[in-house]
This record gives C-alpha cells, structure tokens and sequence, in this order.
C-alpha cells in the first residue's frame, strides 16, 4: 500500500536532512585532484547538463552560423557569377580579337604577296537584291580606293568596286550575275569568262569542247580583263557539262565563302581598265 | 517552555557538561557521548521528527566542538536516531533496561555509520577497537541511565 505524504514526512526529512549533511561534507573532503568532494560531485552532476546546454546553445549557434555562411555563401556566389558572366564576355571577345587577328595576318600576308600596292577593307553590309550580289566595304576615295578596283581575299577573287563614296565603296561580288572575269584552268590553261550564277556559284563560259575540264581543276584569273592580276583563284570546277555551240558549260565553285567575308583587300592597281574597257559578258 | 526551548536548553547542558568532562575528566570524557545520549532520549520518549532534527543539531554542535568534520557527527545521530525512534515506536523502551540496550546499540551503529561514511568520502579509515567501542557503548548506557532519571525527577 502506498503511504501518504503525512506518513513519508519523516523519511522525505531523513533523506534531506542526510543530504544536506552529505553536502556539507562534501565541502571539505578534498579529492586528489585537489578539488572539493562538492565541487566533484557538482561538476559530475552538472556536466552532462552543461554539456547538453552548451552543446544545444552550440548547436543553434552552428545552426545560424550555418545560415550565416549560407548568406555570405550566395553573396558570393552571386558576385562570382557576375565575375564569370564578365570573365566569359572578356572571354568571348578575346576569340573574336583572336579570329580577326588571325584573318588580319592572313590579308596582311596576302598584301604582302601582292605586286600591287593594297588597301584592307572591312565588309560592312552584304546585300542581295534578287540575283544581284554586292557588298559595301568601309574605304572609299579618300582612301585611293576607285570604281574597277581588284577586291580579292585569302581564299581567291571577291569581285570589284562599282561604286566608290567618300568613304565607302560597294562592290559587285564574284557570284553576282552581272560579274564576269577573264579566267583559265590551271591544268589545261584553257580559257574561259567565269559569270556569277547567284548562290549556285559560277559558270565558265566559251570553254571549247576541245578543251580538257575535269571536275576539281582550278580555275585562275587570266588577266585579260585588265581589272584582275593574273593567277588569282576564282574556284574548283564543281560539274562539265556539254554547252551551246561547240562549247562546254563548266560550273565553278568558289573558293571565297561569300556569306563568311569580313575583310577584304583592295588591289589598288593604276592600270585598272575604265568602265568602257571591261570585259563583261 | 515548548519543546523547541526544551531541546534547545537540553543541547547546552549536552554540550556543557560534555565541554567540562574532557576538559577535567579526559578518561570520562572519552568514555561517554553526551550528544548521543540526548538524541536516544529523544528516539526514545518524543516523534522521529523531532529526533532527526535534534541529531542533526546535537551532531553539529558536536561537531563544532570536536573540530572534526562538520557533518560526520550530524549525520551519525540524524541517521542513527531515525533508526532507534523507528525501534521506539515498535518496542516499548520505557523502562531503564531497554534503554541502556538501546543506547549500546546506538553506539555501535554511530561506530558504523562513521566507518561507512569515511569510507564513501574517500578518507582514511581508522577503526575504533572494540575496547574503545564498548567503554564507549557503557558509558553512554550508564550516563543515559542516569541522565534519563534525572530528567524524570526534574519533570516531576
């Protein structure tokens, strides 16, 4: 049976007042590490506790240090982000110097190939009007630059300058329908006008039947329209078929990609034939 | 007088008369506890409540006059005149027999608890022989004896 609390009341006074006691010896007795049996039994007592206190309160405070970190973390990320979007444009236009470099070098070293004395040009619009195919280039008379002028690139013939501006010239490129130059194969030196054919290339026309054309012969400038020098690349023979009166009908593909032109360079030949004097088609 | 004054006045003359003992009668004075006796009288003629709290008392003054651990000789008689007012209520301890059983019996269970108690601190123990322990045992049975009849007197 249980006992009541009136019943308990001696024992539960027993045992405080025994506790009390043991307490107060406690204060006194010294254990070898030299603290007091109290302190001892206090720390041992409150350890845990403290330990769990101390432990939760560093729990939160890791918790919030954790968020803390967090917020410095995406602070961080976020300027680093910016930094990498900066770094990738940086980057990005460094490329684009780079590639224009590369086809600067290549036009440099073209020029210096030249016998001819040189402009470079850089394209700033390329235009097609049905067939038509032009391009306007950012030099124009005050830079020497005049109407018939050669305008050629790394790969081969662009075409010339039909118009000039102060400071612009347009040019009438290599595939345009009304273009035609004096060309010649390269292996067979036959001869030839290569017209523009628009984006399907070009076609060399009064090619003798006589003539051997094999597909991938090259086809040169020959010089005789007085507005290319000689041996400049036109294109590859793409297709021989058979022509109009005792002729040959050979379709040339372009070495310069028309689509991709960005700089150019201006043959500034003196001797470059009046409009009267071309050979066109 | 309430029993509060009663226990507190019984605790001077403990503590006097025991002071007087070692000082001019250093044999006696060895030979009989004083303290113990008052709380035994306590366990057995008043509640257990009123025994603790005069153990506890009569051990701390003890205590402070012995210069010995404060608390050794408290916890002694709190624990020891628990056990003999428990012995109390179950036995009739009226008479001058039982209760000089009562306090040899009182005595050698201090003798134990003291030894427990040095033990559970750490400390080094030193046991009483058991010469010490029953002169000890006699002289507080004879002083409780007589004290007891004296008190009786003086109620009377």
């Amino acid at each position: 049976m249980n006992k009541s609390l009136p019943e308990r009341r001696p024992f539960l006074l027993l045992v405080a007042l025994l506790s009390s006691i043991l307490v107060l010896m406690s204060s006194q007795v010294r254990t070898i590490r030299g603290t007091t049996l109290l302190e001892d039994s206090l720390l041992n007592v409150a350890g845990p506790f403290v330990r769990g206190v101390s432990g939760g309160a560093g729990s939160v405070a890791g918790v919030w240090g954790s968020y803390a970190d967090l917020r410095g973390v995406w602070r961080e990320n976020q300027v680093l982000r910016s930094k990498m979007e900066q770094m990738e444009e940086k980057g990005r236009e460094g490329e684009e110097f780079r590639m224009e470099n590369l086809r600067l070098r290549e036009l440099l070293d073209l020029r210096r190939s030249q016998e001819y004395p040189s402009i470079a040009a850089e394209i700033l619009a390329l235009g097609s009007a049905g067939q038509s195919r032009t391009a306007l280039i950012g030099r124009g008379t005050r830079d020497r630059v005049r109407r018939n002028m050669p305008v050629v690139n790394r790969q081969g013939v662009v075409g010339r300058v039909i118009a000039v501006g102060d400071r612009v010239a347009k040019v009438q490129l290599l595939i345009d329908p009304s273009s035609g130059v004096a060309g010649i194969f390269q292996r067979g030196r036959g001869q030839g006008m290569v017209v523009g054919m628009g984006d399907e290339g070009c076609r060399m026309e009064y090619v003798s039947e006589l003539e051997n054309v094999e597909v991938g012969d090259v086809v040169v400038t020959s010089g005789l329209d007085r507005i290319y020098p000689k041996g400049i690349t036109i294109g590859v023979v793409s297709s021989v078929e058979e022509g109009d009166q005792l002729t040959q009908s050979v379709m040339i593909r372009p070495e310069v990609e028309f689509r991709r032109l960005e700089e150019v360079l201006i043959l500034l030949r003196p001797e470059t034939a009046g409009p009267g004097q071309e050979l066109l088609p | 007088m309430n029993s509060l004054w009663r226990g507190i006045v019984g605790l001077l003359v403990a503590a006097v008369c025991q002071l007087l003992l070692v000082r001019y009668l250093p044999a006696v004075g060895r030979s009989v506890d004083l303290f113990t006796v008052l709380v035994m009288f306590y366990a057995v003629t008043r509640r257990r409540i009123g025994v603790m709290v005069m153990g506890t008392a009569a051990g701390l003054a003890e205590d402070l006059l012995a210069h010995t651990f404060l608390g050794m000789n408290a916890f002694k008689k709190t624990l020891v005149g628990y056990l003999m007012g428990m012995l109390g209520s179950l036995f009739v301890l009226s008479q001058p027999l039982p209760r000089f059983g009562v306090l040899i019996l009182a005595t050698l269970l201090e003798a134990l608890t003291e030894a427990g108690l040095v033990l559970v601190l750490g400390q080094h123990l030193v046991l009483p022989t058991a010469t010490d322990l029953l002169r000890l045992g006699l002289g507080n049975g004879i002083a409780g004896i007589l004290g007891y009849w004296a008190v009786s007197k003086l109620v009377d």
